[in-house]
Order: C-alpha cells, then sequence, then structure tokens
C-alpha cells in the first residue's frame, strides 16, 4: 500500500479541477417580471458558459468581426424576445425590445459576460381584480437552466398573489391583484362614519 | 415670555432628545464605530499617498454597489472591470495587516474567521487552477486578489463604508453613527470543504447543516409549503440585483412553533452575526419582530450532504444560498447572499 501512495498522490494533483465560477456547458436564464397597471416588464439576464458562448457569440457577432455592433445586439435581442411568450388573462401580449446590453466578446468566451435585456409588453390600463400573466421561455431550451421570478409592484395597489412554475423554471404563470388596498365599500363607511360622528359632535356642542 | 408650563414641556423635549442622542452615540454599537475609525486611521497610517488614493474612494451610489462573486480579471455584474481600493497581493505584510485589522474591528470573531476560510478555499482554488490556466487568462484567484477599500471618510458621526472582498467573498459594512450594516453581503465558496493544517474546514458548512435540520423538523404540511416543486439553480438576487424585491414564496414561520421559530433565527445568525456583536443583535432583534411575515423556501432533497437551495425572505431579512451546478458536484461550489430589503447600504440612516 506505502508503494501506492506516491502514485495516489500524484493522480490527485494531475486530477482535473473545475476551477470555474460558472457552469460551462449551460446557459444562464435569469427573468424577473415587473407588473404595473398598464404593462409588464421582463428583465431578463442572460449568461451563456464557456463551452457554448462560441455559439451564441456567433449569433450575436453576425459579421464575425470580433466586436458585437448595437444593431446586431439589437437583431440578437429581437431573435430572444421571439422565443418568448407573454399572455395576459389568456391574451397574448405584444411585445418590445426596449434596451440590450452585451458585454466584451472576450468575457463571453470565458463564460462570465451577461447580456441584459429589457423587454416590455403593454396591456392598457388593466381592470381591478386577480390577473393571471404566463411568461414561456423557448430561448435555447436544450442547453439552458432557468429562473423565473416575480418582482414586488412599486405601485402598492398592484400584489403578487401567486407563482406557479414548471420544474425547469421555463414557464411561469403569476396571479396577482389590481386595486385599492382600500376597498370602496370601507371607503363608504368611513365616510359614513365620519358624517354621522360630526354631527353627532356638532350636536353635543349646540345642546352643552 | 412663555408660561411655565411651556417651559417645562421645552425642557422635557430637550432633555428626552438629548437622551435619545447620547444613547446613539454610546454603548458596544458607538464603541464599534470608534474601533472602527480608529483601525481605519491605523490603516491609512501604512499607506503611500498613491496608495491612500486608491484605497480611499468616495462613498455614492455607484461607488458602493462595486462588488462581486467573480474572481479577479473579470468584468463584475454592475459594469465595472476592478473592486475598489487595494488588494492583499499589492500591500506589504504590515498593510496588510493594519488592512485585516480593519476588517476584524467591524465583524465578529466568527465573522472574520468565516470570512478568512472562504480566502483561504479560494487560495485552494488559486493553487489548484494554476498549473492549468490558458496563458493569456487575465482570471485570478487566491488571497493576493482579496481587496479592501474605505468609502467615504471614516467618522463617528457621518455614514462610510468598509468593504473587504474578491472571489466569493463581499463583505460591505456600512459604518453609520453606532448602527452598522452588513446588507447587502456575499459569501461563497469553492471548495466547500477542504483539509487546512491537518483539520477539515467548511466555510458555509454550519449554513448548510442548519438548513438541512430545519426543513427536517418541518411537518408535512410544513414542508410541502416550503418546498418549491421546481429546481433553483442560482441566486436570484445576486451581485447587481441591488434595490429588487421578489414575492415571497415557501413556508410562512408565522406557523412554526417555538423551535423552529429559533432554529430558523439561528440559521438566520450565520449571516447576520458576520457583523459585530452589538450591530448583529440589533439585526436579529428586527429580524425576530418580523418573523411572522418570514417566509422559507426549499428546493432540492432534504437529504444532508446533497445540495439544496433554500431562501428565508422577511421584512428586514433576504437570504439566499445556492450550490452551483447539478448533480454530485453541486456541493462543493456555494453561493449566498445577504440582503436586508429596507436597509441595504443602510439606507435609514442615509435618508435621516
Amino acid at each position: 500500500m506505502k508503494r501506492l501512495l506516491p502514485i495516489i498522490a500524484l493522480l490527485v494533483l494531475v486530477m482535473p479541477v473545475r476551477t470555474v465560477a460558472h457552469q460551462l456547458d449551460e446557459y444562464l436564464q435569469a427573468a424577473r417580471i415587473a407588473f404595473a397597471r398598464d404593462r409588464i416588464v421582463l428583465e431578463i439576464d442572460l449568461t451563456p458558459g464557456a463551452n457554448i458562448a462560441g455559439e451564441i457569440v456567433a449569433a450575436l457577432d453576425s459579421d464575425g468581426n470580433g466586436v458585437v455592433q448595437a444593431l446586431e445586439a439589437r437583431a440578437y435581442g429581437q431573435a430572444v424576445v421571439g422565443d418568448f411568450d407573454v399572455s395576459f388573462d389568456g391574451q397574448p401580449v405584444h411585445l418590445t425590445l426596449e434596451t440590450i446590453e452585451v458585454p466584451a466578446v472576450a468575457e463571453m468566451r470565458r463564460g462570465v459576460g451577461t447580456i441584459q435585456l429589457t423587454v416590455a409588453g403593454t396591456i392598457g390600463p388593466a381592470p381591478d381584480g386577480t390577473r393571471h400573466v404566463r411568461f414561456t421561455n423557448r430561448h435555447h431550451p436544450e442547453t439552458s437552466v432557468y429562473l423565473a421570478n416575480a418582482l414586488v409592484s412599486a405601485d402598492r395597489d398592484v400584489q403578487v398573489v401567486s407563482q406557479r412554475r414548471d420544474y425547469r423554471q421555463q414557464q411561469i404563470d403569476v396571479e396577482y391583484k389590481i386595486g385599492s388596498r382600500w376597498p370602496l365599500q370601507f371607503i363608504w363607511v368611513l365616510v359614513g362614519v365620519t358624517v354621522i360622528g360630526s354631527r353627532v359632535a356638532a350636536r353635543q356642542l349646540r345642546t352643552a | 415670555m412663555p408660561s411655565r408650563p411651556l417651559k417645562v414641556f421645552v425642557a422635557i423635549v430637550f432633555v428626552c432628545g438629548a437622551a435619545a442622542a447620547s444613547s446613539q452615540q454610546s454603548g458596544p454599537s458607538a464603541d464599534a464605530t470608534r474601533r472602527a475609525v480608529t483601525a481605519a486611521d491605523a490603516f491609512f497610517s501604512t499607506l503611500t499617498p498613491a496608495q491612500r488614493a486608491k484605497a480611499n474612494l468616495d462613498l455614492n451610489e455607484k461607488t458602493r454597489t462595486v462588488w462581486s462573486n467573480l474572481p479577479t480579471g473579470i468584468a463584475m455584474q454592475v459594469g465595472a472591470t476592478e473592486r475598489n481600493g487595494l488588494k492583499l497581493g499589492d500591500m506589504t505584510p504590515p498593510q496588510e495587516k493594519a488592512a485585516l485589522a480593519l476588517v476584524a474591528a467591524v465583524l465578529s470573531r466568527d465573522g472574520y474567521q468565516k470570512a478568512m476560510q472562504v480566502v483561504d478555499a479560494d487560495q485552494l482554488l488559486e493553487e489548484r487552477s494554476a498549473p492549468t490556466r490558458k496563458p493569456g487568462s487575465q482570471t485570478r484567484f487566491g488571497r493576493a486578489e482579496y481587496y479592501v477599500a474605505i468609502l467615504g471618510k471614516p467618522s463617528t458621526t457621518d455614514l462610510w463604508m468598509i468593504q473587504f472582498g474578491g472571489h466569493h467573498l463581499a463583505i460591505n459594512v456600512t459604518v453609520a453613527a453606532g448602527q452598522n450594516v452588513l446588507a447587502p453581503t456575499h459569501t461563497g465558496a469553492q471548495p466547500a470543504s477542504y483539509q487546512l493544517e491537518g483539520r477539515m474546514v467548511r466555510p458555509l458548512g454550519d449554513e448548510n447543516d442548519k438548513a438541512f435540520a430545519l426543513v427536517n423538523a418541518l411537518t408535512d404540511e410544513q414542508r410541502k409549503q416550503a418546498i418549491l416543486g421546481f429546481e433553483v439553480r442560482n441566486l436570484v438576487l445576486g451581485p447587481g440585483a441591488d434595490g429588487k424585491t421578489i414575492a415571497p414564496e415557501g413556508v410562512r414561520a408565522s406557523a412554526f412553533n417555538a423551535a423552529q421559530r429559533k432554529m430558523l433565527t439561528d440559521l438566520t445568525r450565520e449571516w447576520v452575526d458576520i457583523i459585530g456583536d452589538a450591530a448583529a443583535a440589533a439585526r436579529i432583534k428586527d429580524i425576530e419582530a418580523g418573523l411572522g411575515e418570514t417566509y422559507f423556501a426549499w428546493a432540492g432533497p432534504t437529504t444532508n450532504g446533497k445540495g439544496a437551495y433554500f431562501r428565508i425572505h422577511g421584512p428586514t431579512v433576504f437570504i439566499e444560498y445556492a450550490p452551483q451546478g447539478s448533480g454530485d458536484n453541486n456541493i462543493d461550489h456555494i453561493h449566498t447572499i445577504y440582503r436586508d430589503p429596507t436597509n441595504d447600504y443602510a439606507a435609514k440612516a442615509a435618508r435621516r
């Protein structure tokens, strides 16, 4: 056994070590969904792993000059958006690419560059009540790892009620409520109590 | 001429105000601030003017966000290509000693030890990866690549910040006149367990073990609510996601019994207690007050020894623990994040 120890030690030393900060062969796609009364905004972060970055860079850098120009980035972003489906209360929502930021090609090739997209869908002034949004991401399904989460809305009258996803988080269903935090009935009761209270107080002051 | 009752009222208000102000400027928290200022001045005194200019930057909304989970040589999530401050590898031994003394001054003993265990793990990663590094690669791991920065002017009254970070570590302490704030802070580990001087070290081992203990202490019904029916392969609100708040999910701790609540608080302490004791005690008090509105979520197997994601999300706390990758490899590469949705970078003190 003692004679084997140097061999074992050597094997340990030469064994390949996974040193990358991220998975090599995965395309990480993180979606955060923001809700407002009149629109839905998707914040998308796309991080290709080093082993698949070449394919993504080739799609981005269509003229192959090693630099991703704004028009090339926009064209890639439009293609990505084409792989998204959003529905609002069962009706498809037209999506628009608002912004796309692309990291340096060298960073993507090392598997650490993140492409950031902002995508918006207009839903008009949505009526009060419980609303349902479904987001489906079909971009690069073979190699992707997905995250999908609903953001807490900046509008306090818009509140997420529930989120359901498939196992890979490729699809998320979000139910959220739109409406005043103070129900109309409560406001009318409050007004009534205030009016009656002030009348009673006035009468008591007069009799005093 | 003010009436006598008015004078008495004004006197009472003045005395109460003075007492309140004094309570903020004295006690263990104020001592911690004074220690931090002293340690910062001591660190500055070891530096050349050029080094000091690099180590001490303005504190603003841009500079404070420059931190990451990534190694040196890679652009961070916020776009910066280098961390703030001076790296340990560019310091003389006395400078490094003063820099680490500054970090230690604002952390608890256990917190400092945890941070240095993350650094040691990364040094091991550097030693393993250097021989096979591709020519021309700028990526670097290891102790020399950890940066110390002071943002703002060290003060016992005004806000300033100490950053200590490198691959898998971003300690961001906002020194806030006796109410120091640790959020947002990132810890991670790769390798997640290693031998050092004959003993096994697991920088994030207690986080892992306490979480598995908690998920296994839940009732069947609670566990059903806690376990998300999908895989979570990375942090949702990691570096670069400042100011975002996701909708909470999982089981609400309002349904927990006293023992489960204690387990949840103890788990939370693994992050909150990184900072000095007095500041941590104040944060824990806030977290306990909000336990009824705190959620615990889990994704993955519930047998310790396997990789699982978990999240603690309450009014004043947001914690994620995310093994990287899939299969059996994922337990050796961990990312975590700690945030305070109401008080990242001491937002409350900044508003005052």
